[in-house]
């Protein structure tokens, strides 16, 4: 009776579980974010900003919605560690870029990091968010400045390359691509975010039921 | 009903467990002479003391910071790491020390690595990977360490970190057990 119950119990509470992949170039403050969600949505607060030190490897960590548990994968930015992000596509529901807003200097790179990203042929169908983070810091880039730097230099990268290919083809994508204004260091934001991608990744899955359904009901006319 | 009474029982007692210390036991784990002993007492005391290969283990009650823990320093020779998976329950982290300027060794840590975390009772365990002897000329860099060992994509559930220190120097040792605290508290959570 008890195994019954609690079996019933389980049943009801079942949560979904979606993963998210949080990359960036080294410094733009992944871990920072990584480790505020934590202190913001669980009762054991995550490490302290003073305590992060560059990232080899990944750090984890899993927050529980309502009805849903997010599961954070944290990579390590740096150059030489970049090329292992391509292999957790796979299974990720839902992408966040993190950019450093503040590093003007950096911010070419940062673009032609991302844009690698973009053309991952995998992550087409991913909902995708860029986060402008350092938005404490009043040298930072806005949310609409980083978008317009983000179009100036794929307006220029068009003009070089006269539209070869070999870069992202942003028309063949089929989920979310937003951007939004954080400050991983005090919070600001990080509730906003984490709320587009919990909705995100809920309406990709659900989408693609009814992508199914919608399979389904054509190939019973054929 | 007995079965119903004994598991009641059981999630009781853990309860009560929970309300008291938590047991949280970490072992340390790589080849000999990488420097697991010495990582172990300088943490526990502070110093570097001369030490023989371990035959069999050191285990110490470590306090560090708020966290306090079992730590298992298991001997690293190549007849004795069969018996490693003896302690494997109730492992709440592992850190896995590499001797970083031991070049030639390096394929076979990774494959006792690898052997190691594919073990059922250590699945989601978080790993901390020391890379020491930074200290030395020609030691590996972690990133290049990382790359080496191939982690990236394939241990998804657990958290993990790659890091230099010098136990000789007693650098880096504590970033690592910083970030091990968190991994663990967040984990047990």
């Amino acid at each position: 009776m008890y195994h019954l119950l609690k079996g019933f119990r389980e049943y009801m509470t079942r949560k979904e579980e979606f993963s998210i992949v949080i990359i960036g170039m080294d410094g733009a403050g992944k871990t920072t974010l990584l480790e505020n969600i934590k202190t913001t949505y669980n009762p054991v607060p995550g490490l302290p900003p003073n305590k992060i030190t560059p990232t080899v490897g990944q750090n984890t960590g899993r927050i529980t919605l309502p009805s849903t548990i997010l599961q954070f994968i944290d990579l390590g930015g740096q150059s030489g560690i970049r090329t292992i992000w391509d292999r957790y596509y796979d299974g990720a529901d839902a992408l966040a870029y993190v950019v450093d807003a503040s590093d003007i200097d950096r911010l070419n790179e940062c673009w032609e990091v991302f844009d690698n990203v973009l053309a991952s042929p995998k992550i087409l169908g991913i909902p995708l968010l860029l986060l402008a983070n350092k938005q404490d810091d009043p040298t930072s880039l806005s949310v609409e400045q980083i978008r317009s730097s983000y179009e100036e230099w794929w307006q220029n990268r068009l003009n070089t390359l006269q539209r070869s290919s070999g870069s992202s083809d942003q028309s063949s994508r089929s989920a979310s691509l937003d951007v939004m204004g954080i400050s991983a260091l005090h919070g600001n934001g990080v509730r906003d975010a984490v709320n587009w991608l919990f909705l995100r990744v809920q309406n990709s899955r659900a989408r693609y039921v009814i992508d199914f359904a919608h399979f389904l009901s054509v190939s019973r006319n054929i | 009903m007995g079965l119903s009474v004994s598991t009641l029982f059981n999630s009781l007692t853990s309860l009560v467990r929970w309300g008291k210390e938590k047991d949280v036991r970490i072992l340390m784990l790589g080849l000999d002479s990488a420097g697991k002993t010495t990582i172990l007492y300088r943490l526990q005391i502070g110093e570097v003391i001369a030490t023989v290969p371990t035959i069999g283990f050191n285990a110490e009650t470590v306090q560090y910071k708020n966290l306090k823990f079992q730590a298992w320093d298991l001997g690293g020779q190549d007849k004795i790491r069969s018996y490693w998976r003896c302690y494997f329950e109730n492992t709440s982290a592992i850190i896995y020390v590499i001797d970083s300027a031991d070049h030639n060794r390096l394929t076979l840590s990774r494959t006792e690595l690898l052997t190691m975390l594919s073990e059922e009772e250590l699945r989601g365990v978080p790993l901390l990977v020391y890379c020491n002897k930074q200290d030395l000329e020609g030691a590996l860099k972690p990133e290049e360490i990382s790359d080496k060992l191939g982690l990236a994509g394939g241990e998804k559930d657990r958290p993990w970190s790659v890091r230099g220190c010098s136990a000789i120097k007693g650098e880096g040792l504590e970033d690592g057990m910083d970030w091990l605290a968190n991994a663990i508290q967040n984990k047990s959570s």
